[in-house]
């Protein structure tokens, strides 16, 4: 059994890091995300962006659309009212 | 230089086709109960037109309507009894449609109803570059500018489409026989 122990005992036994280990870790998490994920991360930012612009400027047209209609029914209404009352009265 | 910037700085208006009169009907507005404003230049009707579906019959129809037309400009006032807003309340309007650029083309006042119909017309040279409409009724004041060229008729027969009741002119008493 003496093996056994010595393997664990060297296994489990407590070592030092290597020198600047801590300096290493400290300055990488300092520089944040990978090249990779901060571009991944614009790109997401992008889509969302351009989807929300194209759904706003959508919203827009069709609130336009809406307002263009209810200018013309108010200006429509008068002009078939006297067109029926102009051509009733030269009958 | 800086003559001919702000030259092109005071077309900027012109070229934008702003509405042909002011529309200051604030002692109306102050008398309403309800009012609606509509202020559209000519980019707005462009986004406007983009949105219209070709296949719709009405909506081909207000499509081939707004193709000349650079604005349309309305205010709407409903009133709760009639006799609340008077003919001096729209006086600051036609004060201003009297200019020589105007010509008033009809004319209607119903008498025993108390409303009336005026469409005048702006023109330059033998073309019409705008329609001014006042319609009044004892409860409702409607004034429209439309800056540029619209077929009055086709504006006419819009009404009856999308939602507009065709309007049928009193009918005349029948003499008892």
């Amino acid at each position: 059994m003496d093996w056994l122990e010595d393997e664990l005992r060297r296994a489990l036994a407590r070592e030092e890091p290597p020198v600047g280990f801590a300096k290493r870790v400290i300055a990488r998490s300092a520089r944040g995300p990978s090249g990779a994920r901060r571009w991944l991360a614009a790109a997401a930012m992008v889509v969302v962006a351009v989807g929300a612009a194209g759904a706003w400027r959508q919203h827009q047209g069709y609130q336009t659309k809406q307002e263009l209609m209810l200018a013309l029914r108010l200006a429509s209404a008068p002009m078939h009212r006297v067109q029926l009352e102009v051509k009733d009265i030269s009958q | 230089m800086k003559t001919l910037l702000i030259a092109c700085l005071a077309a900027l208006p012109v070229l934008g086709a702003p509405q042909q009169f002011q529309l200051n009907l604030d002692a109306v507005a102050a008398k309403s109960s309800q009012h609606v404003d509509v202020f559209l230049n000519a980019s707005t009707l462009q986004l406007a037109a983009k949105f219209l579906d070709g296949d719709d019959p009405d909506e081909a129809k207000v499509r081939k309507l707004i193709e000349g037309i650079e604005g349309i400009y309305v205010r709407h006032y409903n009133f709760k009894s009639a006799g609340t807003w008077t003919q001096a309340d729209l006086e600051p309007i036609r004060a201003q449609l009297r200019g020589p650029e105007w010509s008033k083309i009809v004319g209607v006042t119903r008498t025993e109803e108390g409303g009336s119909t005026e469409v005048w017309l702006r023109l330059a040279g033998n073309k019409s570059i705008g329609v001014a409409i006042i319609a009044t009724d004892p409860k409702e004041v409607t004034v429209v500018n439309i800056a540029g060229n619209i077929n009055l008729k086709a504006l006419a027969e819009l009404g009856g489409h999308f939602g507009v009741p065709k309007v049928k002119p009193a009918e005349k008493p029948k003499k008892e026989e």
